[in-house]
């Protein structure tokens, strides 16, 4: 049940709120929520003292039957792929609700919507049984759907639907991924078994791996299947962007590590070099796109189609060390994005305005925004890859990792992270540098302008997380600690299993190599 | 109490840090009863403390040898990254030079900035900056190095950008960002691939490594190529030179640093990684070519220019291209020598500039003239500073030519050329400045100039006496050659160019009312030099237009044609069920005859083989 909680607290807060029989002011509300994502952190952070970092399989497993006849049993497990990312859900969770207005309109609605999105996220992180899974993966779509469509920007109904659509074909994908598996293998049970696919032939386990890498594929999301997810975070507000970015999006990357990878190792590695290449492409279009945005906001969402490129780089390369990557590169980009939304959002509040072609000058010390503003370079720095913060050595590792495995595709990737100090660099140079005013630049007398004050409030979440995104950039043994020895042993069996069907390029990794394990 | 000193010889860049973190709330404007001051003296106070201890080690180092100090900072699967300190004398003389250069400017810049409104995020920047480049000079492990070059990257975005509303300041900034991000990605490339190649990225194993690499040619010139661009952006060569000069829209006292000591770190990583590049002999080649059309570009760039500081800062791009020479043909111990000796006098240069500029509130060279009465100290420390860049007198960098020259006297004589007209055209430059500056009726600006304060005069007139001093401290350190192993032609080539310089300098006609000829050929040559060979207009047609239609293509691409295949997927859906719902018409004859028809074609269809 150690487990269980982490869903039930947020569902219970979801319940509370949205269902508490006596009218409550939208501020208690608010903070019973943040109670509630508060306590499944703590919860979070217990778990992870109770949490034995050297066993690499799942720990605190529990299991209750549920309807046997489907196969679809409430299996829970955790193990080093899935704490961070706990651990991510939570932190942003609680962010999200800390920085939602408490003069919220629905304020009951809101909140519970909010909760019950983090409960199926971390039970979909939970969840050892792929019916599990999938029931928790298209649990949070509803929720978010409608914080969209509800709170949204005035575009919201297009960009909620198209979000709805989106996911509800890649869930369709990934159901269908998961059933012919059990059917194909002649399994009694959806029960998560990394030995699934092993009776399948390569045909199979290529057909079923295409439905899952698209359908994950949509989630993440990667070329060409992105255009819902720039204008979802133009659309939604800000903490929602911040759940959306922070969490969600990694639903996707875990599937592919989790499913994708070890279900069909053998497919996987014939289909490595071509994941690659897509992951190329993806890390350039989502940088190249980028640099052509005028809207803040969408300039971090096509920022985060190419970061989120680096994770199928690393998932494709397969070696401990990427894996590994993968698992850092999720949490860096959460944090960071999730900071990046936060400020937006912040400047948004405050000069009504995302245009880069107006704002201008937001550092000015007395009259503008220079805590977010400097906040902001740290931000930005951070998702550019600046050594002391978290992105640097996540991207490090994800780039070593890869490197042996595919040069080229990794060296044109680290392109990607050069473009990104390029698209970043613009948004603070045009934004935040120059003199103060939300206008396009012209020769005219321009009064002066004077921004609201931004409150304290507004800024811990952000602080929060600068300090998270620096703390971890100084001491990243505090983030791979948890998922190293699960990631070791995860890779060795099918290293082996690989190397008997693609000998060519994993031999070569690994006796080039010693110390490859 | 040594060997403890030794120890915690980390703690020497941490100093730095501290000092930052200790002035976090004056420069976000959380205290401001006591102004800015405070924090400036306890950056001051960190300097200086790290100086003191930097000297310390540097004489137990001295009696008794190297050490290393190394700390796991992370090891995950086949990943180790160590933080990894290499205190030798050599890289400690460099600290010293670091934290004392540092401490020098930010006693000067007490008095250069000390009515700026953000005083406290200057020195908390600088002291960034020095924590940075001493954990350059000290590390021994090449991720280390490229971390703290990356940090340097980005002090000097936001040094630059100190001035942050300033138009110039913006690009400025921009430019000195993404031209070393240029060099810095690509030098990430040369670390992912010996770290994945090698295992380890300390110095020591990569130098092990070496000596039996196992690796094509074609994979040793790329690696070359990638470890050398990083440098290069650094030290503002040949094609990533463009940001130092915009680079002098920032404040004074960071110029100071950065063309003394913040170049310096590049080339010395780049001394550092020399072994390695040496695997590949085009990349040794190509530093020798980047380094000798820097020398002898910027050298003639510079006499065009006619703004005080970027005069000098293309002078100091030209002094490390001879640094990136000296490396490309495996000489470090001439790069070393050019490099300490270029930081000292360069570093004096920028002071007096800074004087000057702060007194006459100008940067025009053209609206200066006659200060030499009015501004005695400052005078001289621009007499002795120029003294010590050029080989002239036995000076500063008359001791790092002549090494160079000295060495490359046998192999190419090419080269020889390429220091002596460097150092020809050195001379010819500093002399026309000193005319503009010093020389000639007072102008305007230049009328009512006093001598500089002294918290800017005491740090001038210390480095004026230091930069006399440098001989005698080399002397002692045994740096200069014995008197007998003197080349006496080669010295006699080099005092030769420099006095050449000068007097060609002395009598070439200046004119400050007209800065550009009139001659059409003259006026010619004067802005290809003086727009530095339109570099800048040459990338924003190349690749800054590529990059821009790129990036506009691919989100044309996105929004028009993925996006547009989206929503008519979803038009032609939604008009499909609009315009079907018109054949539910309700007569009974319509529903009939499109069963008949239905029937027959697929009657037909199925058919269709038997006809």
């Amino acid at each position: 049940m150690m487990l269980s909680a982490l869903i039930l607290i947020p569902l219970a807060g979801a319940i509370v709120t949205s269902l508490w029989p006596q009218e409550w002011p939208a501020d208690r509300i608010r903070k019973i929520a943040l109670a509630a994502q508060g306590i499944s952190l703590i919860w979070v952070g217990w778990l992870a003292t109770q949490y034995n970092i050297t066993l690499p399989g799942m720990q605190f497993v529990s299991s209750l039957a549920w309807i046997e006849s489907l196969g679809l049993t409430y299996r829970l497990g955790l193990d080093g792929l899935s704490l961070p990312l706990l651990f991510v859900n939570s932190l942003l969770g609680a962010i999200a609700v800390y920085s939602s207005p408490v003069t919220i309109r629905r304020p009951r609605l809101y909140f519970s919507l909010m909760l019950v999105i983090s409960s199926a996220v971390a039970g979909a992180f939970l969840a050892q049984n792929l019916l599990l899974f999938f029931i928790f993966y298209e649990l949070e779509l509803i929720p978010l759907y409608l914080l969209i469509a509800i709170w949204g920007g005035a575009r919201r109904g297009y960009a909620a639907t198209k979000f709805l659509i989106y996911t509800a074909i890649s869930g369709i994908l990934i159901l269908g991924g998961f059933l012919g598996l059990v059917w194909l293998s002649g399994a009694s049970t959806f029960d998560y078994d990394p030995g699934f696919a092993q009776t399948l032939t390569l045909v199979e386990q290529s057909v079923l791996l295409v439905a899952l890498l698209i359908g994950f594929g949509i989630k993440i999301p990667l070329f060409p299947f992105h255009t819902w997810l720039p204008d979802a975070h133009v659309e939604a507000s800000t903490p929602i962007s911040v759940l959306l970015a922070g969490v969600l999006l990694k639903l996707g990357t875990y599937g592919l590590v989790r499913f994708g990878l070890q279900l069909f190792p053998a497919a996987w590695s014939e289909f490595a070099p071509w994941l690659a290449g897509w992951a190329v492409v993806s890390v350039l279009y989502g940088s190249f796109a980028a640099i052509a945005q005028r809207d803040m906001k969408k300039m971090v969402a096509y920022s985060s189609i190419g970061h989120m490129g680096y994770v199928l780089l690393a998932t494709a390369a397969d070696t401990p060390l990427s894996i590994l990557g993968t698992v850092m590169q999720m949490v860096s980009h959460g944090l960071i994005s999730g900071l990046l939304f936060l400020l937006v959002g912040v400047v948004y509040a405050k000069t009504g305005t995302r245009d880069l072609t107006v704002l201008r000058g937001l550092l000015n010390p007395e009259r503008g925004l220079p805590i977010v503003g400097s906040l902001m370079i740290l931000g930005v720095m951070a998702s550019a890859g600046i050594p002391g913060m978290v992105g640097f050595i996540s991207e490090f590792v994800v780039f070593r990792g890869s490197f042996l495995a595919f040069p080229a595709q990794t060296l044109l990737c680290m392109i990607g992270s050069g473009l990104t100090a390029v698209y970043f660099l613009l948004l603070v140079n045009r934004a935040f540098f120059g003199r103060l005013a939300i206008r396009p630049p012209s020769d005219a007398v321009e009064p002066d302008l004077n921004l609201p004050r931004v409150s304290w409030s507004d800024r811990v979440p952000a602080v929060v997380l600068a300090i998270v995104i620096v703390a971890l950039g100084l001491q990243p043994v505090w983030l791979s600690r948890w998922s190293e020895a699960t990631i070791v042993a995860l890779r060795s069996p099918i290293v082996e299993l690989a190397e008997a069907s693609t000998p060519a390029v994993l031999c070569e990794t690994s006796t080039t190599f010693p110390c490859a394990l | 109490m040594t060997q403890f000193l030794i120890e915690t010889s980390w703690l020497i860049p941490v100093y730095g840090l501290a000092g930052v973190i200790a002035t976090l709330p004056w420069s976000t404007g959380w205290v401001r009863r006591t102004g800015p001051r405070p924090a400036v003296y306890i950056n001051i106070l960190m300097t200086a403390i790290a100086f003191i201890h930097g000297s310390l080690v540097f004489r137990g180092i001295w009696n008794s040898g190297s050490q290393e100090l190394t700390l796991t900072w992370f090891q995950a699967a086949d990943l180790r990254l160590s933080l990894a300190l290499d205190l030798s004398v050599v890289n400690l003389g460099a600290l010293e030079l670091i934290t004392g250069l540092s401490l020098l400017a930010q006693l000067f810049a007490l008095g250069y900035l000390e009515k700026d409104w953000a005083l406290a995020r200057f020195f908390a920047l600088m002291g960034f900056f020095e924590a940075a480049m001493g954990g350059v000079v000290m590390s021994s492990s090449l991720f280390l190095a490229y971390s703290l070059l990356e940090m340097l990257t980005l002090s000097t975005y936001l040094l630059v950008g100190f001035w942050y509303a300033q138009p110039l300041v913006v690009t400025a900034a921009r430019d000195a960002f993404l031209t070393k991000r240029i060099g810095d990605v690509l030098l990430l490339m040369g670390v992912v691939a010996l770290s994945a190649l090698v295992g380890s990225l300390e110095f020591n194993d990569l130098y092990e490594w070496v000596k039996d690499p196992q690796l094509s040619p074609w994979a040793a010139t790329l690696l070359g190529l990638a470890l050398i661009a990083g440098p290069t952006g650094k030290c503002a060569q040949f094609p990533l030179h463009l940001w130092l000069d915009e680079a002098m829209e920032g404040p004074n006292p960071a110029s100071i640093l950065r063309n003394s000591v913040v170049v310096t770190c590049g080339a010395y990583v780049l001394i550092r990684l020399q072994p390695i590049v040496a695997l590949s002999p085009v990349a040794l080649s190509t530093l020798v070519v980047i380094g000798t059309i820097t020398a002898i570009g910027a050298s003639l760039v510079a006499i065009a220019q006619i703004d005080i500081k970027r005069t000098f800062s293309y002078s100091t791009s030209a002094y490390l291209g001879l640094v990136f020479i000296a490396v490309g043909i495996e000489w470090p111990g001439v790069a070393l020598m050019i490099l300490l000796t270029h930081a000292i006098a360069k570093a004096l240069l920028f002071m007096s500039a800074g004087s000057v500029i702060l007194t006459t509130n100008s940067q025009d060279l053209t609206e200066m003239g006659g200060l030499w009465s009015k501004m005695p100290a400052t005078t001289i420390a621009y007499v002795t500073a120029s003294l010590g860049m050029v080989g002239l007198l036995p000076l500063g960098c008359f001791w790092g030519y002549h090494l160079g020259i000295d060495f490359l006297w046998e192999d190419s004589p090419a080269l020889v050329v390429v220091f002596l007209t460097v150092n020809f055209l050195t001379a010819l430059n500093l002399m026309r400045v000193f005319r503009l500056i010093f020389l000639g009726a007072a102008q305007p600006k230049t009328r009512r100039a006093p001598e500089v304060a002294w918290p800017m005069a005491v740090p001038m007139v210390f480095l004026t006496v230091f930069t006399l001093l440098v001989p005698l401290i080399l002397n002692r350190l045994y740096l200069l050659p014995p008197w007998e192993y003197v080349n006496i032609p080669a010295l006699m080539l080099l005092v030769t160019s420099g006095l050449a310089g000068v007097v060609l300098g002395a009598l070439i006609p200046i004119s400050k009312t007209l800065a550009r000829s009139l001659q059409r050929p003259v006026r010619i040559v004067q802005d290809l030099l003086a727009y530095d060979f339109y570099t800048e207009r040459l990338y924003r047609y190349t690749v800054v237009w590529l990059v821009e239609r790129i990036s506009w293509a691919s989100s044309w691409f996105d929004r028009y044609v993925v996006d547009g295949l989206v929503n008519t997927v979803g038009l032609v859906s939604l008009l499909g069920g609009e315009s079907l719902k018109y054949s539910i018409s309700g007569r009974s004859q319509g529903y009939l005859l499109t069963i008949v028809v239905g029937v027959s074609l697929l009657g037909l269809l199925m058919t269709w083989t038997m006809w």
